[in-house]
């Protein structure tokens, strides 16, 4: 097909697009595979073939110049000789950067990159160890173009005459369009094959010769039109002769030999299968019986705009804040008419609903669920490439591939992983040098696995290098006045390690080319802040770092602690609270300026979130009589914190809203939500907060409060916004 | 795309139903937009040999496009086992000049016929009616002599 012209070539090309970005993957992923290895024809099976399917694809979509590369790549790799070559795993690395590039080009229509080093390579390859010709050229040389019959056939002729059959000697010429001569000599001998019993032909039965002429003895019952019909294949055949030949009859030859022929084509190509069968290797055979127990759903897949399914999940929100509505208004009703019996049938209905609504939300979260493979697929490649800069020797580990993570998460955390990944590898592991004087081996180890843990999944970084000195952070933080001295010394170590997600920090010595761009750990902490989720780090000197990520598993509903602060409307995600305790004001205490909190003989610092909340509870008589407040122990991280709140008011699934920066000036809040009843809550960010509150001087100003509160314009502002969703 | 007379079943008059099987969506598409200008009906797709055989077992149908390299099951083996189980399957292999014979090995183990990647409609058109052969009839021609 040649280049498609309109609306539905762009369909084609945007289809491609996406798929080749698989290949692609693909390509990179099979080149590691043979860095490791080389020389494993597998993966040299596995790269022709993604070669092969982006030829293919990018011809029928008219990419002329990246089908024509590939073509030459595909065919460079079909020879043995240059399959085993060396540098292929590197002509394979070159290619996926190539295609790539080729790709966006296209995509943007701009000019294309030159093919020159990438062919050239490839010819070298070509001319490597063996000067191999195409295997058409290995093929045994043709034994005649005339059809001269051998004495066995001839016998067979003999045989068959006697028989009473038929004997035709046919002519067909082959296509000149069909560029396949073999495979169409094979489809003329076939429907001759059904027509009657093939003697012989020429070229041989199994012969690679690539002739567009070929000629075949048959012995057949039917008439010459019947089978000069037979040969008329479309596509296949231009031309077909079909010649009666004339025998005087004899004693035929024993006729047990006469299957002979067709053995010796079997057997030739049941050499060929056995061959892909050992290069296929056992595994294809566990895989048929792994398949047969369980169909593959591989292919009932459907490919949907993202778009759409956050729209569904949108649309489900709505329906969660409309169940609470109506669930409201029964409670309401209920309480009108406490006698009236279509209460219980409401009642009923609700429950029924409300399942099925709980059915719907769980399924259509499901769909947006991806393995973070398709993330984790990435850092092979650059995990490679950053250590072959560096020059260390970096192993990548891989584990946890299957654990499901929302879209949008994925998507979120693929910056911040890769540059922690980068950083791992730049940072991180020791060169080798350093590496062997420690007593380590010479490569190191990085190992990323995502698994869930509760109602969170985690991603891990975890190196297997120097470690992050405490100290060092201390010193550069105090040298790049991120924290004064007197601070610096009571700083406890999980404190003094989150220094490094500050602004503008850098431990590392010398700012490499690779970690020294892009993102820095500050921006890779407020992605997660915006993402809902928090990062840990753990270090130990010597022996490595790893980088925790937790996140939630959905972005868009969570079930959430709503309670009040100064009669305003506030949220945490239920699951980062741990408990909730109601203390006396008198189990507070002042320790270094700050409030902590003495629970079951731990200390638990905590945070005020109104600005003055004592002295409001001052003026609220109960508060006093009880002399009472709720603590919120939340879990953020491995570190715990208890807030200080006035009322609590319940739990609810809360349909997050995201809230634009215009709307709220204020990182405290993370999003806002609308409960049934209409109000508009606030959603607090947790990570935000405790960042504010350790870095707030205790002492200055406001003392130990927070003010973190939002003005009542801003409020209003947010509360808008939300409603305006709604509408 | 040109649209072509569309091809019918004999037996029924319904449209042909195909098979597609190939490990790359991009070619699973475009050939089931080329069926659709035959009249002809997709009823299942397959990324693989070993997917391809249930969705035979599932959808019956009455063309299977094969793809010769494919991961897990390669196409020949594929039109083997299903030709095996249903020796009225119709297989037509689809590939690539750098193929051949792996083609020649699927003619050999039952498939029907053969098209060359890239696939030309007109080409697929003919090689369909051909392999349909009196199961076939190319409907509104009565004419069309084949």
């Amino acid at each position: 097909m040649s280049r498609v012209p309109d609306e539905r070539g762009a369909e084609l090309r945007a289809l491609f697009f996406e798929s080749s970005q698989e290949l692609l993957q693909a390509l990179n992923e099979d080149a590691l595979k043979l860095e490791k290895q080389p020389g494993d024809s597998e993966t040299v099976r596995s790269i022709r073939r993604i070669v092969h399917t982006l030829k293919g694809d990018a011809a029928a979509t008219g990419f002329q110049e990246l089908s024509e590369v590939a073509h030459k790549l595909e065919d460079a790799l079909a020879d043995d000789a240059t399959a085993a070559h060396g540098s292929l795993a590197e002509i394979a690395f070159r290619a996926a950067d190539l295609f790539s590039e080729m790709l966006s080009a296209y995509r943007d229509e701009t000019k294309l990159p030159s093919t020159a080093p990438l062919q050239k390579m490839v010819r070298d390859l070509a001319r490597g160890p063996k000067t191999g010709g195409s295997r058409a050229e290995k093929g045994k040389p043709s034994s005649t173009a005339q059809a001269v019959w051998t004495e066995y056939e001839k016998l067979s002729m003999q045989r068959a005459a006697n028989q009473g059959k038929l004997l035709y000697h046919i002519r067909v010429q082959v296509d000149p369009a069909c560029a396949m001569p073999i495979a169409a000599r094979q489809l003329v001998l076939k429907a001759l094959a059904e027509a009657g019993e093939v003697l012989g032909s020429r070229p041989e039965a199994g012969s690679v010769e690539a002739v567009k002429q070929i000629q075949v003895l048959l012995a057949s019952d039917k008439t010459a039109q019947l089978l000069s019909a037979k040969c008329q294949i479309p596509t296949i055949v231009s031309k077909a002769q079909v010649d009666a030949i004339e025998l005087p009859a004899q004693k035929a030859a024993t006729p047990s030999e006469m299957p002979a022929t067709e053995y010796a084509v079997e057997s030739g190509v049941e050499c060929r299968q056995s061959e892909a069968e050992e290069t296929a290797g056992a595994s294809s055979h566990d895989d048929e019986s792994a398949g047969r127990a369980a169909p593959s759903h591989v292919d009932n897949i459907l490919r949907v705009d993202a778009e759409r399914i956050d729209n569904l999940l949108n649309l489900v929100g709505e329906l969660i804040i409309g169940k609470s509505m109506l669930q409201r208004t029964l409670n309401e009703f209920a309480r009108q008419h406490p006698k009236d019996s279509t209460r219980s049938r409401f009642a009923d209905a609700m429950a029924f609903q409300s399942r099925v609504l709980t059915d719907l939300q769980r399924s259509v979260m499901k769909v947006r669920m991806v393995p973070v493979e398709q993330l984790f697929r990435r850092f092979p490649r650059m995990v490679r490439d950053v250590a072959k800069q560096c020059g260390k020797d970096v192993e990548l580990r891989l584990s946890g591939q299957d654990t499901d993570l929302d879209k949008g998460l994925l998507d979120g955390i693929a910056e911040p992983l890769t540059h922690l990944v980068r950083n791992a590898v730049s940072h991180g592991v020791e060169s080798t040098e350093e590496r062997a004087r420690v007593g380590k081996p010479a490569q190191g180890t990085i190992h990323l696995r995502a698994y869930h843990q509760g109602n969170q999944v985690m991603v891990e970084i975890s190196d297997d290098g120097r470690g992050i000195d405490v100290q060092k952070v201390k010193a550069r933080a105090l040298e790049q006045g991120l924290w004064n001295e007197q601070e610096s010394g009571t700083l406890d170590e999980a404190t003094a390690l989150n220094l490094i997600f500050r602004p503008g920090f850098s431990t590392a010595d010398e700012i490499t080319e690779i970690s020294g761009r892009g993102v820095g750990l500050d921006v890779v902490q407020s992605i997660l802040q915006r993402l809902k989720g928090t990062i840990q780090i753990e270090t130990r000197p010597g022996q490595g770092t790893t980088f925790r990520l937790c996140l939630p598993l959905t972005l868009a509903i969570i079930k959430a602690l709503l309670f009040r602060v100064e009669q305003r409307l506030y949220a945490i995600p239920l699951n980062a609270v741990a408990e909730i305790a109601r203390v006396q004001e008198s189990d507070l205490h002042q320790v270094d300026n700050r409030e902590v909190l003495q629970l079951r003989n731990r200390a638990l610092p905590v945070i005020r979130l109104g600005n003055r909340t004592t002295e409001i509870s001052e003026h609220h008589p109960s508060d006093r009589r009880h002399g009472k407040i709720f603590v919120l122990v939340t879990n953020l991280g491995e570190r715990k914190l208890g807030l200080l709140v006035d009322e609590l008011e319940g739990e609810e699934e809360l349909v997050i809203k995201a809230l634009d920066d215009r709307t709220v000036e204020s990182d405290l809040v993370s999003g806002a939500s609308i409960l049934g009843d209409g109000r508009v809550v606030l959603i607090l960010n947790l990570a935000a907060i405790v960042e504010r509150f350790t870095k707030s001087r205790p002492g200055t100003g406001a003392g130990p409060a927070m003010g973190l509160l939002l003005s009542h314009s801003e409020r209003a502002r947010a509360a808008q916004a939300g409603t305006g969703g709604q509408l | 795309m040109e649209q072509f007379v569309p091809v019918k079943r004999s037996k029924d008059g319904q449209p042909v139903r195909y098979l597609v099987v190939d490990d790359s969506v991009f070619a699973r598409k475009n050939l089931a937009r080329m069926i659709e200008t035959f009249g002809g009906q997709l009823c299942g797709e397959a990324g693989d040999g070993m997917s391809a055989i249930t969705e035979y077992d599932r959808t019956n149908p009455d063309i299977v496009l094969m793809d010769i390299t494919m991961p897990q099951m390669e196409g020949i083996e594929a039109a083997e086992k299903i030709v095996q189980k249903h020796p009225e399957a119709r297989v037509v292999m689809v590939s690539s000049v750098g193929y051949q014979e792996n083609i020649v090995a699927a003619l050999q183990r039952g498939a029907r016929h053969f098209v060359q990647k890239p696939v030309k409609p007109e080409v697929l058109y003919e090689v369909i009616k051909y392999v349909m052969g009196d199961d076939g009839t190319v409907a509104n021609s009565a004419t069309a002599g084949v």
